[in-house]
């Protein structure tokens, strides 16, 4: 991973990457961002991530 | 030396990062040419959540932590701004850019963090202000161009700072500071002509700052000339910009030499095939310089090795190049067939145009010194020199009416334009900002910060200045332009001329303005 900092002097502290998986990379993200872009007509999908489970009348 | 951290704010969330922020490249330049130690952080290139961001503002004591950008940063400049109070409660935050221009007053009290502000160029005012780091000092009023907080909180307006006359004494940008392999060469294409896709490693180049004209949906924030302070009732001194009746104008070129000089560098450093010349408005520069600017940036462009070499297949077709390819802006009347010919032979790919519309009675308004005749000629002399015209359209001008939006979609098919408009709309520090503020106020109930959270490259409808349509309405015919749905638009004409009493035969407008005289060009 390249230094998230770029300049001329050594910084006190490194910057270090989050440990967490980055979401964007995995198989679900994927999927809704290549549906994202074909948006319209008979493609549709359910954003995983903002479904609100809370919902009381879910059944 | 100070200590300072930029943070380039993410912009155009809903698109991958592709430009290095420029002014945030050649203030680091001129930051370590004075000897200070420096730090990027392009949170736009990176696009990390909060905790990188935390880790970056504590692995040093800054001295200064700088940010800027446009306006349309504002949500992201609201976020980093107060983890970076927290995170590092002894530095000074200090925001510039024409996010801070625009709105200088409401921005200070919008971001309570922010210690100063910088108004207009920062190429002189930040390293004095570094200078003042140095010296131990925080008597931020004492240098002009900047707003900041005197006792009790109150804002001090420092006096205006002049424009920099000798651009070719600015450094070259501090390319190196910024993601080029990680993050923009990756994200180097441009579709907006075939070379611009194929570029694979592209940088932007900014050769000018301001322009002539005076576009009423423009703004320029104080780079172009344009910037007026005035003393108001209460003795405040107040920023103005365009304002119907009062244009000023100050336009500035680099030499020819300093732009190639930079553009060889950047081929020869990072291996760049592709410059997007990033200026306001190249032929404006052409046509002040005498005709002589972009002719000499083209001959350079040879003499420095740099004009583009073509290899062709058996059956004649361009196969590859070396070289570096090239892009920027053109206007409709300033633009010359000869020019467009010299431009091509050096590279020249591509040119945006803000055609904006093809109805006459519309580009009257617009204070842009073209017409649609002078589009479509336009269009024809940069097709045959072989450079893609990029026609750039707006809708919801506050003059829009049924006549013209067939007159565009007409334009359209006759010219085989594929176009998705960008809506008219009123960015602070444009003079339809000036004049239709009061409006923006009352579509946002009050909340003028709510219309700048929401304000983002107009490709989504944000306060209107149409006097005839809707934001509901400018969507709906926008979807029918491009479907070249004439039926429906007919239809809906009828509908509207009924909601609004005004009979078949008259004008399908609610437009009143007996000023048809506006200035195309502002006096030096």
């Amino acid at each position: 991973m390249s230094s998230y900092l770029k300049g001329n002097f050594k910084t006190e502290k490194e910057v270090r990457p989050p440990e967490t998986k980055k979401e964007a990379d995995d198989l679900e993200s994927r999927f809704e961002r290549a549906a994202l872009k074909r948006l319209g007509g008979s493609i549709a999908f359910v954003a995983k991530k903002k479904v609100k489970w809370t919902l009381d009348d879910k059944g | 030396m100070a200590k300072v951290l930029f943070i380039n704010p993410v912009v155009r969330e809903e698109d991958v990062p592709r430009h290095v922020p420029y002014g945030i490249a050649l203030l680091a330049a001129i930051a370590i040419e004075k000897g200070h130690l420096v730090q990027v952080f392009d949170q736009n290139a990176w696009r990390t959540g909060e905790e990188v961001l935390r880790q970056v503002l504590a692995a040093d004591r800054w001295d200064m932590v700088g940010l800027g950008g446009i306006t349309t940063t504002y949500g992201s400049v609201k976020r980093i701004v107060r983890v970076a109070r927290e995170v590092c409660p002894e530095s000074a935050i200090v925001l510039g850019g024409g996010i801070l221009t625009s709105l200088p007053y409401e921005m200070m009290t919008w971001l309570p963090e922010v210690d100063v502000g910088v108004v207009g160029e920062a190429f002189v005012t930040f390293p004095e202000m570094l200078s003042m780091i140095d010296e131990g000092r925080r008597d931020w009023h004492t240098v002009l161009g900047t707003i900041s907080r005197g006792e009790g909180g109150r804002l001090i307006m420092a006096g205006q700072r002049p424009l920099l006359h000798d651009l070719d004494s600015l450094p070259f940008p501090a390319w190196d500071l910024f993601p080029l392999e990680e993050v923009y060469f990756p994200n180097s294409e441009v579709l907006y002509s075939e070379e611009g896709m194929l570029a694979s490693r592209r940088l932007d180049i900014n050769a000018s700052y301001g322009c002539s004209l005076i576009c009423r949906f423009c703004y320029h924030l104080g780079i172009a000339g344009d910037m007026r302070y005035e003393t108001d009732a209460e003795g405040r001194t107040q920023v103005h910009f365009d304002e119907p009746g009062t244009y000023t104008r100050h336009i500035r070129y680099h030499s020819p030499e300093y732009v190639v000089r930079l553009a060889r560098h950047a081929h020869d450093r990072y291996g760049v095939n592709f410059i997007g010349f990033l200026d306001e408005n190249l032929m404006t520069m052409d046509q002040s310089s005498g005709r002589t600017w972009l002719k000499e940036i083209c001959r350079l462009w040879h003499e420095y090795g740099l004009a583009p070499k073509y290899e062709y297949d058996d059956k004649g077709e361009v196969k590859g190049w070396t070289g570096v390819h090239w892009s920027g802006t053109s206007h409709a009347t300033l633009c010359t067939k000869e020019i467009l010919k010299v431009m091509r032979e050096a590279g020249c790919s591509h040119l945006v145009y803000g055609y904006e519309s093809f109805a006459p009675h519309v580009m009257k308004r617009i204070g842009k010194g073209a017409t649609p005749k002078t589009n479509i000629r336009s269009f024809f002399w940069t097709l045959e020199a072989g450079i893609r015209p990029v026609p750039n359209q707006i809708i919801g001008f506050p003059n829009e009416d049924f006549d013209s939006i067939r007159q565009n979609v007409k334009a359209w098919e006759e010219l085989g334009i594929v176009v998705k408009p960008h809506f008219a709309t009123p960015y602070p520090g444009s003079e339809w900002y000036a004049v239709y503020r009061d409006s923006i106020l009352e579509q946002y109930g009050g909340d003028l910060e709510a219309f700048v959270f929401e304000l983002g490259d107009a490709s989504k409808i944000s306060a209107t200045i149409s006097h005839n349509f809707n934001a509901v309405e400018l969507v709906g015919l926008r979807d029918m332009m491009l479907n070249f749905d004439y039926r429906h638009i007919d239809e809906y004409e009828k509908i509207w001329r009924r909601n609004h009493r005004i009979p078949d035969g008259q004008p399908s407008t609610l437009y009143r303005d007996a000023d048809d005289t506006a200035p195309a060009a502002a006096a030096e």
